[in-house]
């Protein structure tokens, strides 16, 4: 997120692709980062950086489709658009399915392509934030006692104190000690607030 | 049907020898009465000095000659001196006792013989004739009793053999009467009237009786006249004016009515001259002095017949012993003039006749002049007929060549082939008229090697002067192939074939040849090309199709870069202050990809190119590197890694590039199939060039994929024949076939250690080069 621009790492095995679309994209005010082969991407490829990829799907040594698994196997989630120059259906669907933002085929217009960005950025952006939600509230269940812990799971399953003083084979006392102190802990209110956030972690899933 | 004797000779012969016969007599007759002594003196002296001669006395009872006795021993003496062993003194006395009418008369005759003989006792005595015949019977007392005697021509009817003793014997006569009335009506049919010639002697009272007798029997038919009681000139002047339809009958004329004596032979031609009708005679003597002829009494046979019995009797036989048969008539005789002349035809003739005295041929007059001048005809014919022959086997000769040199330029000109010769050392030319017709002369133009060069095109004329000047192998004729610019333009293409034949001097002087037409030949073989081109290009298209893929994705590349360029630049003139370096840039850009996009085109363009053949210097590297640009994108899509192990400084080759290109791409794909089902890793074409030591240049391409087998061997080359799913089995076929054209050969063989390797091989330029 240097200067506040969005990103695209764009790979193509063409260099002459590369430099035009480098061009396009930086007009329009991208942050571009070209490789021209696969090997150099996920070599200088920092997940950290928010934004989206732009590859080539016919490619020397590995094809865009095998980078994009390689780059989910490596636990990165980078929205990735397709660019083809034959746009055969079978290749497209796998890329689909495999979580492709869009699946274009060369010559592609910049309007297309914008807005493919656009949607892959915004994708990301929202990733980012959910995952850094996720992450603070991990970080608030961490803080929690495996007994508080026990106790966020029944009341975020509904029950009713006494019943979890029941199931836990404990009083009531000390399942409301409990429960207010997650509750802080926790930072959440109502309980509705605390049966959102639990949902949100997969609490009792 | 008469038969003449055809052999004229011998009638002449005997016509000479009786004219001989007839000299000899008048001779004799001399000397005989005159000198008859003396010669009998000299006889005996020269007698009584050698061995002892037969005597033999000849009588005579008319003067001599006296016919026809006179010519029955006229042959009798000659026979009989000719015949006879022993020397033979003859004595002939003539006696004419036949005229005398007193036999009291005939004493001195006797003494006369006496005289004659002088002692003497002669060994044969021959009277001649009945009345010689009568005399001796007469005096045979005095007259040597016991001496044989030989009765010679009398009639068998005048000498009953009572009056024969044991000494005598006869050759007589038997005259056969009515037999010459038979001849004349045989021969005359119509005659009425016969005017008989006889004598008034003794002798020819006694025949006239015997003929009238005879001939009573011909009373009904024909009227006859006796001359018996005429004088000869009386006979003539009847002879002269008979009437038409009679004839003569010339019997016997010793004497006429008035007592005069004729020597018959001229009397007989006397009257031949006067006589208006035919006249027949009674004996062979008479024939050619104006008788016609018939059954004739033969005077010479007696002779002969005589002569025989003479010396059978000087022999020692008995004459009583000997009884010769009488002689008869002979086969009937005619003399061809008389029958001319009375206009009787031989047929008339009995069968057996002898038609003699015909007029003399040419031949018979001239005989060596005819030899001669026939033989000078015959030659002359036979040399007139040798070259006419030789004309004619000459023509047929010429003819025959004639047609078989027609047939061979009707021949040589239905295939469209002109024959031709040329003469280096004298330069003249020798064509068949067809060569006109194919070198597109007028009919009258002359064949001639300026004509012939000026008729062709421009650029060939160097050709064709070339080949009459140069030399070859005479098995090995030089071919060459010229055109000849017809007036509407358009091109026939003619092949000289041309042949030295060296001259004995070792000097390649004569040469010869044919011209052929090939345009038809060309057409086809264009045709063939075309049609060769046709389905190369289909399946170039066919290639490219398969492509399309890689093909969009190589066009798709630089139009991206374009676009993108194109719109990042509208994009950065919107600003306020436009960064125009990089519109500049971009702009630049646009036009480097703009080149690439367009040399993709263009290489999709050549690659699909229709037309002909082109022949150019083709490097085979490039080839290879620019097949491979082709394909990038198919081998990337299908992950197969493409090895290249290119020789350094490969020899130009010649060849249609693009036709090349295809066998090469052709042959990677199918490499690129072919390992469909090998994995990711070993997925590698090989392609290598190099330029082996036999001079062309050779290249591979090989794959990993499942090889070939064994049955699919010796079918890859065959059309129609694939192991793919969507082929058409005409990939190698091609391929082939545009290798062999371009002097190569295309192989396919397994490799060591999996997959299948194609190579081909393509002459140097260099040699191509000294090939043509």
């Amino acid at each position: 997120m240097t200067d506040g621009k969005p990103t695209v790492f764009l790979v193509d095995d063409d260099p002459g692709v590369l430099k035009g679309m480098s061009r396009l994209l930086r007009a329009r005010g991208y942050d571009v980062r070209p490789y021209a082969s696969p090997q150099a991407f996920l070599a200088g490829h920092d997940s950290a950086v928010p934004g989206c990829a732009v590859l080539d799907v016919a490619m020397p040594g590995l094809d865009g489709l095998a980078l994009q698994q390689a780059l989910t196997d490596s636990g990165v989630h980078r929205p990735v658009i397709f660019l083809t120059g034959k746009g055969d259906i079978p290749t497209s669907v796998r890329a689909m399915k495999a979580g492709a933002i869009d699946f274009l085929t060369k010559p592609v217009s910049s309007d297309v392509l914008l807005e493919a960005i656009a949607r892959a950025e915004k994708t990301d952006a929202e990733a980012r934030r959910h995952r850094a939600e996720l992450a603070a509230i991990e970080a608030k269940l961490a803080t929690l006692t495996p007994r508080e812990r026990e106790v966020l799971t029944h009341v975020a399953a509904g029950r009713l104190n006494k019943q979890i003083a029941g199931d836990l084979g404990t009083v009531e006392k000390t399942i409301k000690v409990h429960r207010s102190r997650m509750m802080e802990k926790l930072g959440v209110r109502t309980v509705a607030d605390l049966v959102r956030l639990a949902e949100k972690a997969g609490v009792g899933r | 049907m008469t038969k003449g004797r055809p052999t004229g000779g011998m009638d002449t012969m005997t016509a000479d020898h009786r004219a001989v016969t007839r000299r000899r007599r008048r001779v004799f007759v001399a000397r005989a009465v005159s000198c008859a002594a003396a010669l009998v003196i000299l006889l005996a002296a020269i007698g009584t000095a050698a061995a002892e001669p037969r005597r033999v006395l000849v009588v005579h009872a008319f003067g001599h000659p006296y016919s026809p006795w006179s010519d029955f021993a006229a042959s009798f003496r000659a026979e009989l001196v000719k015949k006879s062993p022993e020397p033979i003194d003859l004595y002939e006395v003539s006696l004419d006792t036949a005229r005398v009418r007193d036999p009291q008369g005939e004493a001195p005759f006797v003494d006369y013989i006496h005289a004659l003989l002088a002692g003497r006792t002669p060994d044969l005595i021959v009277p001649v004739g009945a009345p010689s015949a009568f005399f001796m019977q007469r005096h045979r007392a005095q007259l040597y009793p016991t001496t044989p005697m030989l009765i010679l021509g009398a009639d068998l009817r005048r000498i009953p053999g009572t009056t024969l003793t044991k000494y005598d014997t006869g050759v007589l006569l038997d005259l056969d009467l009515p037999a010459y009335l038979d001849n004349i009506l045989r021969l005359r049919p119509d005659t009425t009237d016969v005017a008989v010639v006889v004598g008034n002697s003794p002798v020819e009272r006694y025949w006239t009786s015997e003929l009238q007798r005879d001939f009573q029997r011909f009373g009904d038919r024909v009227t006859i006249t006796w001359f018996n009681d005429l004088t000869f000139g009386e006979m003539l002047r009847r002879a002269a004016v008979m009437p038409p339809r009679s004839a003569i009958f010339w019997f016997l004329l010793s004497e006429d009515a008035a007592g005069v004596p004729y020597s018959q032979d001229r009397a007989l031609e006397t009257m031949r001259e006067v006589a208006s009708v035919p006249i027949f005679g009674m004996g062979d003597h008479e024939l050619g002095r104006g008788i016609v002829g018939g059954p004739l009494m033969q005077t010479q046979g007696i002779g002969k017949a005589g002569a025989e019995v003479a010396l059978r009797i000087l022999k020692g036989e008995t004459p009583s012993d000997i009884n010769p048969p009488s002689v008869l008539f002979g086969a009937p005789m005619y003399d061809a003039r008389e029958l001319q002349r009375w206009g009787i035809r031989e047929s008339r003739l009995a069968p057996d006749s002898i038609v003699q005295f015909r007029e003399p041929t040419l031949w018979e007059q001239h005989r060596g002049l005819v030899i001669a001048a026939t033989l000078v005809f015959v030659m002359q014919t036979a040399f007139l007929a040798a070259l006419l022959i030789h004309r004619r086997r000459r023509r047929l000769a010429e003819r025959l060549l004639e047609e078989s040199e027609e047939h061979m330029t009707f021949a040589a000109a239905s295939v469209n082939l002109g024959l031709w010769q040329f003469d280096r050392h004298t330069g003249t030319l020798w064509a068949t008229d067809h060569c006109r017709v194919l070198f597109n002369l007028a009919g009258d133009a002359p064949l001639t090697c300026k004509t012939i060069v000026n008729a062709v095109h421009p650029e060939d004329r160097e050709t064709i002067v070339r080949a009459l000047r140069g030399t070859s192998d005479p098995e090995r004729p030089a071919v060459n192939e010229v055109r000849v610019v017809l007036p509407d333009d358009q091109i026939r293409w003619i092949r000289m074939r041309a042949r030295s034949s060296f001259s004995a001097s070792g000097r390649a002087d004569q040469l010869s040849g044919n011209f052929i037409d090939v345009t038809d030949q060309k057409a086809a073989e264009a045709d063939a090309a075309q049609q060769r081109a046709e389905v190369a290009h289909l399946m170039r298209v066919t290639t490219l199709g398969e492509l399309s893929g890689a093909i969009a994705h190589e066009i798709n590349q630089p139009l991206t870069a374009i676009l993108s360029n194109a719109q990042a630049a509208l994009h950065l003139l919107k600003e306020p202050s436009p960064d125009l370096a990089e519109i500049r840039d971009a702009l630049q850009d646009i036009v480097h990809e703009e080149n690439r996009a367009g040399e993709v085109i263009g290489r999709l363009r050549g690659f699909l190119k229709k037309g002909e053949r082109k022949t150019e210097a083709v490097d085979v590297n490039l080839l290879v590197d620019s097949t491979i640009n082709l394909l990038k994108h198919e081998l990337i899509g299908r992950r197969i890694e493409v090895k290249v192990d290119a020789a350094e400084a490969v020899a130009p080759i010649v060849g249609d590039p693009v036709q090349l290109q295809q066998v090469l791409l052709n042959l990677v794909m199918n490499a690129m199939d072919a390992m469909d089902a090998t994995s990711a890793a070993q997925r590698t074409v090989e392609i290598s060039t190099r330029m082996p030591g036999t001079g062309g240049v050779e290249i591979r391409v090989g794959d990993r994929g499942p090889g070939i087998r064994a049955e699919q061997r010796g079918r890859l080359f065959q059309p129609f024949f694939t192991t793919k799913e969507h082929g058409l089995g005409l990939g190698l076929a091609i391929c082939s076939a545009i290798v062999e054209a371009h002097g190569g050969e295309l192989s396919l063989a397994n490799r060591d250690g999996g997959g299948a390797v194609a190579a081909f091989s393509l002459p140097a330029q260099e040699i191509l080069m000294a090939a043509q």
